[in-house]
């Protein structure tokens, strides 16, 4: 195991998560973009908000392969196959607990429980595993998260 | 039904009745299960009553621009006001995810009230368990709960499923009675001063909010108060609006036609558009376009006729066990119009980026491709029947106004292209497929017999709806101008207009609908008949209830209302008739 490794599985397990989604979105499963929503963050342009969301996702995909591969080094194992489990319990927490929780409470541009009039937020509130961006959504973010963990961890398995 | 008022806060709308009897309200949202319905089960659908124990009489008004209601009971022992509000969320303090409030002062003499709360959760599926947290009366059912709070209110009593009290308020003294409710997270229990600072609080964000709106014409009460009535419909999280604030009001007393309103239709979107930036709401505006773009984006290039403010498009049918509004059964819930094919929505759609377009300059490029396929989509649907912007229950024709729209969809389609705001590789596709429209509509959609644009090709039954192809810029100059004169004769009566003559697959008839109304009124300032569309728009602002609120119908022969209330569409309509007219009499006075 080594953290180049773990660094490169990152970003490909990323590159494969977001043509996944945006596979998806292409073929109307799903009404999710994760980069649209991280870059609204920080911008209302909706162009720049993409093209810095997609950076951030990058950088994301990168410390959360870093936390994978800490994990790895703590339990001395990985592998394909842990990776995905793990991108399982990712996918999970990420429908969950971080983009229906944890993102409209800090995303200033997003509808959270207590958004009323007058005021208006711009991006509808994502809902439990996502599923107000189209009933598929869950199945196709799950999905996405165990391919990114099987390719981080694959990666990771991989000899020096 | 015209007893009703509504308040609002954005997410979720109450229907307080002049007696003070809150007798719809979802929670938490607009279109989530009603846990007050006695609009349509009056025996069991639940409500909050708050009265005077002696006989009364009611005055009311809206805190002049708010959504904040007041309600004065005057009675031989003295008076008292009551004030109505679903708060606004502030950042000063800990507060609940609603809230009802209601703030009771004594103004005369000495009256003795009685209040009562009975919830009905989930439409009365849910049983309620009643119990006491903190000494505060607390109703729960599933993952919901709410809990009464009253000030100088008198004790509240647990019982039978109902939380009650009973009070004397003398002159100068105050009570409050606060509902805060929750889902899927534990209740706040507010303070009193919380309340009043919020109460107030919340007359001054609308009244903030309505400041320097844009109209300043002959009809500025009516359409402040309808823009109001559009904001407390829009869905804050997203900016989707709601079509009405209730499900199955009536559009005939004992009739059939009782629908589910409580979802966005693409048919209003063009209307909606409009008048958010005629009057000065861009922020609305920007999220109601971005709304209707991300929920088409699943069915694109189809477009669904309604889609939830969730931004999904399933809807289903299903009647619940209630009576109905005056035994009008049944009670729906979701709508089935969702699955019919409408065509006039792609006009509407496309007019509506349209408007966006000119508004802000430029289109985003995924919206820009997406245009050029719906306009692809029109070239080859356009000659389809549908059910049309009435979503007939019976077998699909080819509606006039949805070929109409269908012309409009290309022709700013086209307009989009030139100006370079979207790609023109298809624009003699669109051109030709205009014309080809044109001709159908010129050749099987006008009646000389009629000498008016008829409902369908080869008929003769008319239909008030050609008057937005119209609006929209469709027609031969002669031929609307015999057609708003065809249908002034049959389809009016005094102020009333039909929606359509001929049948629609559904037993029973209906009342006037007021939106019909509005753009006749429109139509007649658009083609120099001035004094016919003020006289008529004089008439229709009149038709509102002592609250300024219209439903979607009226019965021409009782006045009363018919439809969901209060019903967007219809408040539309006066928006855009008021600046019609408004800007066609400044134009004559220049």
């Amino acid at each position: 195991m080594s953290a180049w490794s773990a660094a490169a599985g990152a970003f490909v397990g990323t590159l494969a998560l977001t043509t996944a989604l945006r596979a998806a979105s292409e073929l109307s499963l799903t009404r999710m973009d994760l980069p649209f929503l991280l870059g609204t963050v920080v911008t209302i342009n909706r162009i720049r908000a993409k093209a810095i969301g997609y950076l951030m996702h990058f950088l994301n995909g990168q410390i959360f392969g870093f936390v994978y591969f800490a994990v790895f080094l703590a339990i001395d194992h990985s592998g394909w196959w842990l990776g995905a489990l793990f991108g399982l319990a990712h996918g999970l927490f990420a429908g969950t607990a971080l983009v229906n929780i944890l993102l409209p409470l800090v995303h200033p541009r997003m509808g959270s429980p207590l958004t009323s009039a007058p005021d208006v937020a711009l991006l509808e509130p994502p809902g439990f595993l996502m599923r107000n961006y189209g009933p598929g959504t869950p199945v196709v973010t799950v999905l996405a998260h165990v391919g990114f963990g099987a390719i981080v961890g694959g990666f990771t398995a991989l000899p020096a | 039904m015209r007893e009703y008022a509504v308040i609002g806060d954005g997410r979720t709308a109450a229907l307080v009745a002049r007696d003070g009897s809150v007798d719809w309200l979802g929670l938490p949202d607009l279109d989530s299960p009603a846990v007050f319905g006695a609009l349509l089960d009056a025996p069991g659908g639940g409500g909050f009553r708050l009265e005077p124990v002696v006989p009364y009489r009611t005055e009311r008004r809206y805190l002049p621009g708010t959504n904040v209601l007041e309600t004065t009971f005057l009675t031989h022992t003295g008076s008292v006001r009551v004030t109505d509000a679903l708060t606004l969320h502030d950042d000063t303090a800990l507060t609940p995810m609603r809230e009802l409030l209601r703030r009771v002062d004594g103004l005369s003499g000495s009256v003795p009230l009685r209040w009562s709360v009975k919830p009905c959760f989930a439409y009365g599926t849910h049983r309620t368990r009643l119990a006491r947290r903190a000494g505060v009366p607390v109703a729960t059912a599933g993952s919901s709960a709410l809990a009464v709070c009253a000030w100088d209110a008198g004790e509240p009593e647990c019982h039978g499923g109902v939380i009650s009290g009973r009070f004397e308020l003398p002159q100068g003294r105050r009570a409050m009675i606060a509902m805060p409710f929750a889902e899927q997270e534990p209740l706040v229990l507010p303070a009193r001063r919380e309340c009043e600072a919020r109460l107030d609080g919340t007359s001054a964000a609308w009244r903030s909010w309505v400041e320097g709106r844009l109209y300043t014409g002959r009809w500025h009460q009516a359409v402040m108060r309808s823009l109001l009535v559009l904001k407390l419909l829009v869905h804050a999280p997203s900016g989707a609006i709601a079509a009405a604030a209730t499900t199955s009001l009536p559009e005939e007393i004992g009739g059939e036609r009782n629908w589910d309103y409580r979802f966005s239709w693409v048919r209003d979107s063009a209307f909606t558009l409009a008048a958010f930036l005629r009057l000065g709401c861009p922020a609305e505006a920007h999220a109601y376009f971005w709304w209707l773009m991300h929920a088409s984006q699943l069915t694109h290039p189809d477009l669904k006729v309604l889609y939830r403010l969730d931004g999904g498009h399933r809807t289903p049918e299903r009647t619940l066990p209630w009576e109905g509004y005056r035994r009008s059964g049944p009670v729906r819930i979701g709508n089935a119009a969702a699955g019919q094919a409408q065509l006039d929505i792609y006009g509407e759609l496309v007019q509506t980026a349209w408007l966006y377009a000119q508004a802000a300059g430029r289109l985003d490029a995924d919206v820009a491709r997406r245009l050029v396929e719906l306009a692809d989509l029109v070239c080859t649907r356009w000659r389809q029947p549908d059910s049309g912007i009435w979503e007939v229950r019976s077998t699909p024709r080819h509606f006039t106004q949805s070929k109409m729209m269908c012309w409009v969809a290309l022709d700013r389609a086209a307009d989009l292209a030139r100006r370079g705001l979207i790609p023109d590789q298809h624009v003699d596709r669109w051109h030709a497929a205009r014309d080809e429209i044109t001709a159908f509509i010129e050749t099987r959609c006008f009646s000389s017999a009629r000498d008016s644009y008829v409902r369908a090709a080869d008929g003769e039954d008319l239909d008030a709806a050609v008057l937005l192809g119209h609006l929209y810029g469709y027609g031969d100059e002669r031929r609307i101008r015999s057609t708003i004169t065809t249908l002034a004769r049959y389809l009016r009566h005094g102020p009333y207009v039909d929606r359509y003559s001929g049948e629609d697959g559904l037993a029973g008839g209906e009342g006037a609908f007021l939106a019909c109304s509005f753009w006749l009124a429109e139509s007649l300032a658009r083609t120099g008949r001035l004094p016919e569309a003020i006289e008529l728009m004089d008439e229709l602002v009149g038709l509102a209830n002592d609250v300024g609120l219209y439903s979607e119908e009226i019965d021409p022969a009782t006045g009363d209302f018919l439809g969901n209330l209060p019903q967007g569409l219809s408040h539309l309509a006066l928006i855009s008739a008021a600046g019609a007219i408004t800007g066609a009499s400044k134009d004559a006075s220049r």
